[in-house]
């Protein structure tokens, strides 16, 4: 977790060091939810642990930072300037890790729906290694700096520093958040999905198109990585080739411990491994180098103590 | 004639020969297979003499495809017979490996970044060290694996990638074992004339992993065979009929765990005494990858098979790619700043690999689930008699299959003592 | 308790979420006895068996096995203690031959510990041998058929063939008490015929007690000392097939129902 010393250390002026973590671990919590969704959508609808979902996220910052590159941009914006951008790189990111998502369902994933459960996961790994080496061939393995676009300022509030940025990201992932659980519960698209989720047989009996079905559904959690791929080259800001591997572990950590397959379960889980993460890392000593081994031991605990995450899967809410 | 079916020719008669003819007959499927093996190993006796003729720097490469041998059998027994996804055996590597480091360095370092001088295992006590890393990776499989084994199979295949991943991690910030920088490790000590540490001369270290790589092909072809490794396939096979039938499913997994790990603590011990010096970030979930490939290539569960996929990949890994880029980077074509495909000056080809890598585990789970040389279990049904297109599965693992419904549950699946099948099944 | 009592269930439940599958279930099945149990569809009958054999923990009730308990036990200990089963969906491993089918039913006879199996030391191999020939023996109570097939592989047998291995493989732990979950669904009228000749079989020739589901009436009325009929998870009769046949109840909620769905 190299790429988070920069964030933390920015903060380090504030005076209230707890709630400060606190502050750290929401922005960074819905960050993680974004690209935990993801996970959860695709495991409640084909039980299936898409490994490549993280490269799918970090295929998202790559084309992102690409963008912002051959626009120029390397200093803060404001005004319409910075609502075009946003807008253009967030519909770009999303775009980009949708159809790359959906892409890899079509070519690999619907033709092992069929096989045991441990194919698809093996293949899912393949595509991962695939995914992140084009990028290794192309980009090198530096870490580009993503500029800073994003007007700089914020407020103290109880002696933590909330930055604007902070603000745009828990909004921006909190309204995508929203507006999932809004389809998913009032669309018939929505409606179809919860359905192949509890039964794909029963759905496919009553008309539901299976296989698109899946496909929007891999479409959606790419489209929710790919936003919090614009959101992690504002907050982090470092472009990498391995970045999906580590975010990619660590949302998948989120959507298990809220319990996988449960939307709110995921997003609820998103932000407590960002808190846990973030508090990790001040109050444990030597943290930055263990925040890793305890979002990790986090996972086995919960995994062996309670698999079915601190939620559990409230039935009428999976996806 | 074509390729395919010289190939097909060729791994049916390895297949025959070196695999169960006929399943459960160990004795007489031993005999069978003592006169090839015997064949082989005379082979693998000669071959430096012969590889030292062509290149030298062969003799040292098979080395290191030695140590990926014994590493692909080990995780053989845990993916391939007991059909459970480890994604982070390099774990039991690192262990096997700062075992050796720990055991020979003679020192560790204290908190406040001193060397303590400890005692060493030095002189011919080194060679109580392998079993020793053997044992410790042993013990740290079935801690890692009471707990877990319980949990289905998928997530059991994150959780021991978090294992694999926390373990380098781990001997990176504890203090004694001088983080990043890693330790050193002495290569084994003089045996009368032979000695390890002539580095032009590595016949001695050859043999070594030879003798390794044969202890290890007689213990899992000894398992495979045996009543454990009829539990481990019956397993892979469906948990719950094995369960009926009186097969001890947490004793079981436990033991293909243990076992596994065991292994790859010899590798790992292996490895650190050829390296001489090992680093945290030597370690990391590609190797836990690269193993997985070499038996996915192979054919799961194939001893043979994996055999053939660790060398494969690692020939190609440590010799055939380097070789690629020195021949590539030299051509005239590339090589002047004004060539015409300058361009491929800046491919590093060592890097390529892991896109290979992922090209086949896709490939071969789309289109070869069986692997290139299948266990000898596939090649029957598919000459089998009767056995229909659909009748024949590949193994277990990656087949496809019909789960039945049984009235009230569903599929069930019953996973030992103490544990809640409904809990984790829902 | 009577000392011929082999196997007593007493209230014995089981729920799924919000489902009670098994509702507070009671009875004894004798030594020796061929028990059937009959019911709808979705009355329990599996649910029953999976409970007996660990499969399910039970969320109510007690189930005696001689004497002892039962509850609770993993289904490689109710097998030690003599229970065993087959499966309604044969359960067979499909990549292993039909020998090595049945050598895995006889795996808590052949000694486990680690050092024997790795050297192949002579108990191990002793009790391999005798396992081998013990597996043949128990195909050959099927006729030289099923012993002539013996290194195929189990996927490549006929559907009669596969439930006849099944049973061999069950056979293989010595059990006192042995349950066949619809032994001859999918069978015509001739496979059928054998099967109910080789249940009878079973049970003179091992001593074998045995618990039975079954949807044909021509099987459990012929074969059955006794006979419970389950629904909705309750059992709402009991006696000798005489006595079922004639039960208003039963014709009502079981054979009614049934002949009003077919």
């Amino acid at each position: 977790m190299l790429t988070l010393a920069s964030v933390f250390a920015a903060n380090s002026s504030s005076s209230n060091i707890f709630l400060q973590q606190i502050e750290n671990g929401i922005t960074l919590g819905a960050m993680y939810a974004l690209v935990a969704l993801g996970y959860t959508l695709v495991y409640g609808i084909i039980e299936l642990i898409n490994f490549a979902h993280g490269d799918i996220f970090m295929w998202g910052t790559v084309i992102t930072f690409i963008v912002v590159q051959m626009m120029g941009l390397n200093h803060p914006l404001s005004g319409f300037a910075l609502v075009g951008v946003l807008l253009l790189l967030i519909i770009i990111g999303m775009a980009v890790s949708a159809f790359l998502n959906a892409g890899l369902e079509r070519v690999a994933y619907r033709r092992l729906r069929k096989a045991p459960r441990l194919a698809p996961l093996i293949a899912a790994i393949g595509a991962s290694f695939i995914l992140e080496t084009i990028v290794q061939l192309w980009r090198g393995t530096n870490f580009y700096a993503f500029p800073d676009i994003f007007p700089h300022g914020g407020f103290t509030i109880f002696g933590a520093r909330v930055n604007y940025l902070d603000i745009f990201i828990v909004v921006l992932a909190v309204a995508m958040m929203y507006g999932l659980a809004r389809f998913i519960n009032t669309t018939k698209l929505g409606r179809a999905m919860r359905a192949t989720a509890q039964d794909p047989e029963a759905a496919a009996l009553m008309g539901v198109n299976i296989n698109r079905t899946i496909s929007i559904t891999f479409l959606i959690g790419g489209a929710l990585a790919g936003a919090a791929a614009v959101v992690y080259n504002m907050y982090i800001g470092q472009v990498w080739y391995l970045t999906g591997f580590q975010l990619g572990l660590i949302a998948f950590t989120a959507a298990v411990l809220g319990g996988i397959g449960n939307i709110y379960g995921a997003v609820f889980g998103g932000f407590l491994i960002g808190l846990i993460q973030s508090l990790a890392i001040q109050f444990i000593p030597g943290g930055f180098q263990w925040s890793l081994a305890v979002v990790f031991a986090v996972l086995v605990l919960i995994l062996v103590f309670r698999p079915s995450g601190l939620l559990g899967q409230q039935v009428p809410d999976k996806v | 004639m074509s390729a395919t079916n010289i190939r097909a020719q060729l791994s049916d008669s390895i297949s025959a020969v070196l695999s169960n003819k006929i399943a459960g007959r160990e004795l007489r499927w031993y005999l069978s297979g003592w006169r090839l093996g015997i064949i082989l190993l005379v082979v693998c006796i000669i071959l430096p003499f012969v590889l030292d003729g062509i290149d030298p720097s062969l003799v040292t490469t098979s080395i290191a495809i030695g140590t990926y041998i014994i590493l692909a059998l080990g995780l053989n027994i845990v993916v391939g017979y007991a059909g459970l996804l480890d994604l982070g055996y390099v774990a039991f590597f690192v262990i096997g490996s700062y075992t050796v480091a720990v055991g020979t360095y003679g020192f560790l370092q204290n908190a406040q970044g001193k060397s303590i001088p400890i005692p060493s295992f030095s002189g011919q006590l080194f060679w109580l060290l392998i079993p020793l890393a053997a044992l410790l990776a042993c013990l740290f499989g079935i801690l890692l694996g009471a707990p877990t084994l319980r949990l289905r199979g998928d997530y059991l295949a994150i959780v021991t990638l978090g294992f694999g991943e926390i373990v380098p991690i781990v001997f990176q910030n504890v203090p004694w074992f001088f983080g990043q920088f890693g330790m050193s490790a002495s290569p084994p000590p003089d045996v009368g004339p032979i000695t390890f540490s002539d580095p032009l001369n590595q016949y001695p270290f050859y043999y070594l992993t030879l003798a390794l790589v044969v202890l290890v092909i007689l213990g899992v072809t000894s398992l495979r065979g045996s009543s454990i490794g009829r539990a481990w396939i019956a397993i892979r096979e469906d948990e719950t009929a094995a369960s009926v039938a009186g097969v001890n499913l947490v004793r079981t997994k436990l033991m293909a765990f243990g076992l596994g790990a065991l292994v790859g603590g010899i590798g790992g011990a292996l490895n650190a005494a050829f390296v001489s010096s090992i680093a945290p970030s030597d370690f990391n979930f590609n190797i836990s990858i690269t193993i997985l490939i070499m038996i996915v290539l192979g054919g799961l569960g194939s001893i043979p098979g994996v055999i053939v996929g660790a060398i494969v990949l690692r020939f190609v890994d440590v010799y055939l790619l380097g070789k690629i880029n020195d021949a590539v980077h030299g051509l005239p074509l590339v090589s002047g700043s004004g060539a015409p495909l300058h361009f491929l000056n800046n491919v590093d080809f060592n890097t390529a690999k892991f896109l290979i890598y992922g090209l086949i585990l896709m490939f071969m789970i789309l289109l070869r689930p069986q692997g290139l040389i299948p266990d000898v279990r596939r090649k029957r049904e598919l000459q089998g008699i009767g056995a229909s297109a659909e009748g024949a599965s590949a193994v277990g693992l990656l087949e496809r299959e019909e789960a039945g419904e049984d009235e009230a549950g569903g599929e069930t699946t019953t996973v030992g003592a103490g544990s809640d099948a409904q809990g984790r099944e829902d | 308790m009577p000392e011929n009592v082999l196997l007593r269930l007493r209230d014995v439940k089981k729920v799924f979420g919000g489902l009670t599958a098994v509702d507070g279930i009671t009875f004894d099945v004798n030594q020796g006895e061929i028990y059937s149990v009959i019911g709808p569809n979705g009355a329990g009958k599996t649910t029953v068996f999976n409970l007996i054999t660990g499969i399910y923990k039970p969320d109510g009730g007690e189930m005696l096995f001689e004497g002892q308990s039962i509850s609770g036990l993993s289904p490689d200990r109710v097998l030690r203690r003599g229970i065993t089963r087959t499966f309604q969906n044969i359960r067979l491993f499909n990549n292993m031959t039909v020998l090595e089918n049945v050598l895995v039913g006889q795996h808590s006879k052949i000694p486990g510990n680690l050092p024997s199996v790795l050297l192949h030391l002579p108990n191990y191999q002793r009790a391999e041998r005798r396992a081998e020939e013990r597996a043949v023996e128990l195909l050959s109570f099927f006729g030289p058929s099923l012993v002539a097939r013996k290194d195929d592989y189990a996927a490549n047998l006929s559907y009669a063939e596969r439930r006849r291995v099944e049973i061999a493989r069950a056979l293989g732990s010595e059990p006192k008490l042995l349950l066949l979950d619809e032994p001859t669904a999918g069978m015509n009228d001739a496979e059928t015929g054998e099967a109910i000749n080789y249940i009878q079989r079973l049970r003179s020739e091992f001593g074998l007690t045995i618990l039975l589901i079954e949807h044909k009436l021509q099987v459990t009325m012929g074969i059955s000392d006794r006979i419970a009929v389950l629904d909705y998870g309750r059992k709402i009769a009991e006696g000798v097939p005489a006595e079922i046949q004639r039960n208003e109840q039963v014709i009502e909620a079981y054979l009614g129902r049934k002949a009003a769905v077919e």
